[in-house]
Parts: structure tokens; C-alpha cells; sequence
């Protein structure tokens, strides 16, 4: 048996729905190659961009943090979205250890 | 999601049940599943894959499908004996991981509710106090008052219940003199070997807060060799 660490993201959420903050959840649905955080990681996300957890080691959140308020503003029920290796000469996010994964966004309500 | 079924998750898991989230993930469509029950019509004839997934206690998506799947594993059992200083940090440590701690300590005044706010502790002696707790293969034993009297009884049961993982807190030379009495209670070396003695994996600190840290760094390996 695994799974030892319990970071306890949900239950945030529960607390900031409590407080009529819009929430959206992401979580890392499918990894390949090294990727920083496991399947079954989490994130959340309010309106103002304020969030907790995490979906990488802090490589992509900028951009789930984005598109988490774009699911809000267009009022949409969820989404997937995928990152990848970053190219070191743009200014795009992606992962620098070279991994990929695949991140579902749904809004609580 | 709808907040109702996230309250309900929250739920299950303080209730340490064992179950998983289902997601479609083109529709946003989920569900909570536990073993034994039905699943609704979308996701009743992934019946097979999700059973395997839950066996498994993977996450991942179902190949060649849209459907996302969280186990959620029991907690593990890890009971602490000697509500000590060190206990302190250790209740202070697991808080963010996943392990569901009992103290035992016969002795009031270290097992006080001051001292451990929110905690389950057990007053008792320890051949009393394991009639009140359900354990197996998958619970750990941190025996940490290196008095005979109290450890030993629970590192016997620990030891007969066949306990994932087994540490006590002592010198080298305690710890030998430790091995000598199981050895005289009939245990034999492979099982006294399995103890963790002296506990904790090679830090170097000396202060509470230092040894409760190599205890845990010690026990989520052991966790994860599993």
C-alpha cells in the first residue's frame, strides 16, 4: 500500500466555497516521461487567482492559474489542457524537466 | 462537481472509507464509487477497468477512454507509545501526511489533553489499550518510553500482529538488551531483526523535534517498500 501524504486540497476547497469564493479544481490526470507531481495531484483556484497546491513544481501553475479564471469568466463546466517540454528560447510556460502531463479543470458549484 | 459531492468526499474520507472518484472527463460527469455498490449507467460498463484501477490503488485514465479515476486508501494505523516530548513533534509531523495516529501511555500525567490537543490517546497499558484498536499488517509501532514495562508488551504485539513497521526509541545498548528479553519470550531473530532499533534513519540531531523527523523520514520509507 502508498499513498502516505494527504495534502488536504479539498478540504481548502470546501473552505473557500464556504465563503462564496468561485472554485476551480485541476488536477494532474496523466503524466509522461519525468514529470515534477504525480497523478491525482491538486490545485485550486479562485476567481482573483488566488490558489493552493500544486499541479508541477511551479513550472506551469502561472498558466493553470489563467486558464482556471477563463473556465470562471466563461462560465464553462470543465476542461483539459496539456503542457510540455518548455522551448528555453520563448516565452512560453512548459515543463523544464522535460516531462508532460495532462490537467482537468472543473468548476465547483 | 457539484459542492454537495465534494462535501460528501470530504466526508467519506474523514470517515476513513475506501472509494473512488470518477470523472468522464469530455462531460465533466463524476461520481463516487465504492466496491460492492453500483455504478450509475456512464461509467457501468467500465465496471471491470475501475475495479482493476481501485485493486490497484492506481490513478490514471482508463485507456482509450475519457474516464479519470482517484482511489482514496485507508490511512495507515500508526500507534505511538510514550505520550513523550517527541510524540509532540510526531503528531506535528504526520498532520500533513496520511496516518491515522493513536498514542498509548498508561501514564496520566504525560498522556494529558493539554499536551496533545485533538488526539486520540489511550490511557491504558498497552495489552488493554490494543483490545480497543483494530490492527494488521498494515500498521506501524513507534515505541518510544525505553521502559520494558511499557514497550515491550506493545512491541510483542506489534511483532505477533505482524506490523509493517516496527521502531524503538533506546541506545545501542538498550536496544540489544531489548532484543535479549524477545529473544527470551520466544521470538526468533528474524523477527526481532525486523525492529527498527535504535529508531529513526541517520540524521545526526539530537533535539525532539530533530529525532521525531528522522522517526517519520524513516517510517514513509518503510511506507512506500511496501
Amino acid at each position: 500500500m502508498k499513498n502516505s501524504f494527504d495534502e488536504k486540497i479539498l478540504e481548502e476547497a470546501n473552505d473557500w466555497l464556504n465563503v462564496n469564493q468561485k472554485v476551480v479544481l485541476a488536477t494532474v490526470i496523466q503524466t509522461w516521461g519525468s514529470s515534477p507531481r504525480q497523478v491525482g495531484s491538486r490545485m485550486i483556484v479562485n476567481e482573483t487567482g488566488d490558489f493552493s497546491g500544486s499541479v508541477s513544481g511551479g513550472c506551469v501553475e502561472s498558466a493553470v492559474v489563467r486558464e482556471c479564471i477563463g473556465l470562471i469568466k466563461d462560465n464553462k463546466p470543465c476542461k483539459k489542457i496539456e503542457f510540455k517540454v518548455s522551448n528555453e528560447s520563448a516565452w512560453e510556460v512548459g515543463l523544464a524537466c522535460g516531462g508532460e502531463i495532462a490537467v482537468y479543470l472543473e468548476q465547483i458549484n | 462537481m457539484k459542492h454537495s459531492q465534494l462535501k460528501e468526499i470530504i466526508k467519506k474520507k474523514a470517515s476513513k472509507i475506501e472509494f473512488a472518484i470518477i470523472t468522464n472527463l469530455e462531460n465533466g460527469l463524476s461520481e463516487i464509487y465504492e466496491p460492492g455498490k453500483s455504478l450509475s449507467k456512464e461509467f457501468e460498463i467500465h465496471k471491470e477497468q475501475i475495479d482493476n484501477f481501485f485493486k490497484l490503488k492506481k490513478n490514471g485514465v482508463i485507456e482509450n477512454t475519457e474516464i479519470f479515476i482517484e482511489t482514496y486508501i485507508r490511512p495507515i494505523k500508526v500507534i505511538i507509545v510514550g505520550a513523550v516530548h517527541i510524540a509532540q513533534y510526531l503528531v506535528d509531523f504526520a498532520k500533513s501526511l496520511n496516518f491515522e495516529i493513536s498514542i498509548i501511555d498508561p501514564r496520566g500525567y504525560f498522556a494529558s489533553e493539554q499536551r496533545f490537543p485533538d488526539m486520540k490517546i489511550i490511557n491504558k497499558w498497552p495489552d488493554e489499550a490494543f483490545k480497543e484498536i483494530k490492527t494488521n499488517e498494515n500498521s506501524a509501532l513507534i515505541a518510544l518510553t525505553h521502559d520494558p514495562k511499557i514497550d515491550d508488551p506493545a512491541l510483542q504485539h506489534a511483532l505477533n500482529k505482524k506490523f509493517y513497521y516496527i521502531g524503538a526509541l533506546g541506545s545501542k545498548k538498550t536496544h540489544e538488551n531489548r532484543c535479549q528479553r524477545l529473544k527470551d519470550a520466544g521470538f526468533n531473530s528474524d523477527q526481532i531483526n525486523s525492529i527498527h532499533g535504535p529508531i529513526g534513519i541517520k540524521l545526526g540531531g539530537r533535539s525532539a523535534p530533530e529525532i521525531a523527523l528522522s522517526i517519520i523520514a524513516q517510517l514513509v520509507s518503510e511506507t512506500y517498500k511496501k
